[in-house]
């Protein structure tokens, strides 16, 4: 494979990146700080992977809480009644995220635009209907109905990563770092797609789909490989969140998580490279802060939503490259859209 | 334990902090100002004391209560001197009405930055137990009433880990059943006769809803009832004609509804009133709630409801909710904000029988302090608190002991004046008023 400088360089941000979250738990002893931390990956892999399909290959997709919770569930319902080791569980979880993808992209991708949007979201929607309105009992827990996709509460306290055994009071030092592991991989493999072949492809199609078509891009082909490689690590964000909170349950559907996920990406900067990770880390800053306030909170979110799409619509990732851009480069240049160098 | 250094003189108890209290039960105030009054070694380093509970989303308006509930007994245990000299000091975390996920963090974010020696709350939506990991990890005490068998089933499971958690009310299965015994007991005494033997059971998703429509279900026919419909809705929910254009066609003798969002209750009897079915009706705890009765106004008058956590008519109770309804209002519910009161007054009794309370990661005296709780007789405003020894769970009155003394009661009352509470009709001794048949039933 040959390597570009724009991946060499990003490389190079990434290693020191995860580096710096390795040694995290050195300074951060907090189990609830630490569980803020875990919370963060989880939400910077979504949003990584929303960036590539939205703002890479230009597909207004909202299903990306979906297939997070596609991996969650299959994992939660492996372990819960295949008495499956969650170690087994996660990587299938992935796959049926990837398979839902397939499908689900199977049939969007005939459409464009806001009617991607609509019908992903309104698949998540009806799904998660069909899920709380079950009351059939699959099973019984003694006198405790449970449904075959959990019902309303969802699954919980099923067998988890097992630290609890081995690392006693510090079990969480061990999901901390199967977590950072999953989201180095994601990082890695989304700079390989980004700044390779498929990056370009999909950028090709997102910026003029005649001149791709042009030149031998399939719009459906690519579009469909972006949604299945975005489910893949979608999915096991969702399997490796489901192992580590030991739940799997419909508040996951709530509008209010994807547009938490959505505002990441905006305010990181879509289209970008760092943007969705960068957004991801302000927003759980802002999230944090804002816990005092009640229902304030969304009405905060909100609001710094629709500033950053007004005065920032590059986002943080646009605005920092645009600021570097003036202090060490003073060749005038026109304005254009954010490209992935950031 | 925690820390026991600086002796300090004994808590100043006084007749008129004593008698503040008396909501909480005079006994219970009366055991723990004796026991403050003998304090002598205690630090007046408060205790913390940590609430996730859902104060927005779809179930805030219960959420407030518990806050309310809690910031009641705070005052009131510190104004008998706190727990053995240390004042009770409280701190809030905002659950969103979310699952496990978000109550989890919530617990945790107390634990770690407040380090709070117990979690009270009432219950958080769709989760029966986020918070045992928690707790046991941290060796703290948490106080919830979820209203869950699962709860019982986490217990039984790992007893020695699981330790701590304990539910204040009874689990959500003896509803269903109490439910038809009510139905029988009215029957019996001719204050209800049923006009066909047709049963229409309307749940919501949770769990909790359909453990008790599915023991409905499952026990009508016993009870000479036949299901003419089982319907699930999904929640919230304010539109209630498909499911009512149902019951129209087929009027039953009995509809129960179990999804139990005070709003949707009321959305339904407002247009339940338009066209009634000569049919009792009978709601699920949210008709409890004041929330119920400002919605629907006159429309709630005649519809009986049931709770194993509410406050009672009796002295205590009525002490309790006249003091309550006095600090926050004719529109405050204390059948909710009773839940947490209750809890935060027998955690701190015996949390002093155990000569104070932990911080966390203190096990020795926490389990200390669990141990007085699993051996407690308590009596508040909302009846017996006394726990299964293996479940961690309140005993159910008359469905698990036939002494009002020693359980917690399923109460059932029924709204006769929509300017005002329910009125107790069931069980006896607690009962202060007759069923009466509701104005748009035929009698």
């Amino acid at each position: 494979m040959i390597i570009s400088p724009a991946l060499r360089k990003n490389f190079v941000i990434a290693i020191a990146v995860i580096a710096g979250f390795a040694l995290v738990p050195m300074v951060v002893t907090e189990r609830y700080l630490l569980g803020e931390v875990i919370i963060f990956f989880f939400w910077a892999i979504v949003a990584s992977q929303w960036n590539l399909i939205m703002g890479h290959a230009g597909v207004f997709s909202l299903a990306q809480m979906f297939l997070f919770i596609c991996g969650a569930y299959t994992t939660a319902m492996l372990v819960q009644f295949g008495d499956l080791s969650v170690w087994l569980a996660m990587p299938v979880g992935a796959v049926v995220a990837t398979l839902a993808a397939l499908i689900i992209g199977a049939a969007c991708l005939r459409l464009t635009g806001a009617y991607v949007a609509l019908l992903t979201f309104a698949i998540a929607e009806v799904v998660h209907v069909l899920i709380i309105t079950d009351t059939e009992c699959f099973r019984h827990i003694s006198n405790n109905c449970q449904q075959l996709f959990g019902g309303a509460t969802g699954f919980s306290r099923f067998a988890d990563f097992g630290f609890r055994k081995i690392l006693k009071a510090d079990w969480m030092l061990g999901n901390y770092y199967v977590v950072l592991t999953v989201f180095a991989v994601t990082i890695f493999a989304t700079l390989v797609i980004i700044h390779g072949r498929y990056g370009l492809a999909f950028r090709a199609i997102r910026d003029n789909l005649g001149y791709a078509s042009s030149r031998g891009i399939s719009r459906f082909r690519y579009q469909l490989i972006v949604f299945a490689v975005s489910a893949f690590f979608t999915g096991a964000a969702g399997s490796v969140y489901a192992a580590h909170f030991r739940f799997a349950g419909p508040s996951l559907f709530e509008f209010s998580t994807l547009m938490l996920i959505l505002s990441m990406v905006i305010v990181g900067g879509l289209g970008s490279t760092w943007g969705p990770f960068i957004g991801a880390a302000v927003m759980m800053i802002v999230v944090e802060w804002m816990k005092e306030f009640g229902d304030a909170r969304n009405i905060g979110m909100g609001l710094a939503l629709v500033l950053f799409v007004l005065f920032m619509p590059g986002g943080l990732a646009g605005a920092f490259k645009s600021l570097w851009g003036r202090i060490f480069d003073r060749t005038p240049k026109p304005a254009a859209a954010p490209d992935t160098n950031v | 334990m925690s820390d026991r250094k600086e002796p300090r003189g004994t808590v100043p108890t006084n007749r008129r902090n004593f008698l503040k209290a008396a909501g909480a039960g005079v006994g219970s105030a009366a055991v723990l100002a004796g026991l403050n009054g003998s304090a002598t070694a205690a630090s007046g380093e408060p205790i913390p004391i940590g609430c996730p509970a859902p104060l927005t989303g779809i179930v805030a308006a219960d959420g407030i209560e518990f806050r309310r509930g809690l910031e009641l007994a705070a005052e009131e245990i510190n104004e008998l001197g706190g727990i053995l000299g240390r004042p009770v000091e409280l701190h809030f975390v905002d659950t969103e009405s979310k699952g496990d996920d978000v109550v989890i963090q919530a617990a945790q974010r107390l634990v770690d930055r407040q380090n709070v020696h117990a979690l009270i709350t009432g219950y958080n939506l769709e989760t029966g137990t986020a918070l045992f990991d928690v707790v046991a990890d941290a060796s703290i005490i948490a106080m919830h009433a979820n209203t869950v068998a699962i709860h019982d089933e986490t217990v039984k499971s790992e007893p020695d880990r699981l330790w701590g958690t304990f539910q204040i009310d009874p689990p959500e299965i003896f509803y269903g059943v109490g439910f038809l015994d009510f139905v029988k007991d009215i029957e019996a005494k001719g204050q209800f006769e049923r006009p066909n033997n047709k049963i229409a059971i309307i749940t919501g998703p949770g769990t909790y809803s359909v453990n008790i429509a599915n023991a409905m279900r499952d026990n009508a026919a016993n009870y000479g009832l036949e299901v003419s419909l089982y319907e699930t809705v999904k929640v919230p929910i304010s539109e209630w004609g498909p499911t009512l254009a149902k019951l129209r066609a087929d009027p039953p003798a009995i509809i129960a509804v179990t999804h139990f969002y005070p709003q949707d209750q009321a959305q339904f009897m407002l247009q339940f009133a338009n066209d009634p079915t000569n049919s009792l009706v009978y709601m699920q705890y949210g008709a409890s709630l004041a929330a119920f009765r400002d919605v629907a106004g006159e429309a709630t008058e005649g519809v009986v409801y049931a709770t194993v956590i509410g406050a009672l008519q009796d002295e205590i109770g009525k002490a309790f909710s006249k003091k309550y309804i006095a600090r926050y209002g004719a529109n405050s519910s204390p059948n909710s904000g009773g839940q947490t009161y209750q809890a935060l007054h027998s955690y701190a009794v015996a949390a002093a029988l155990a000569g104070g309370s932990g911080a966390p990661y203190e096990e020795e005296q926490n389990k200390a302090v669990a141990n007085r709780l699993k051996n407690l007789i308590y009596r508040g405003p909302m009846g017996t608190y006394r726990c299964v020894p293996d479940t961690l769970s309140a005993y159910c009155y008359p469905s698990q002991t036939n002494d009002p003394s020693l359980g917690m009661p399923h109460i059932f009352s029924q709204v006769q004046d929509h300017k005002s509470d329910g009125v107790l009709i069931a069980p006896v001794p607690y009962d202060v008023a007759s069923f009466k048949t509701p104005g748009w039933m035929k009698s």
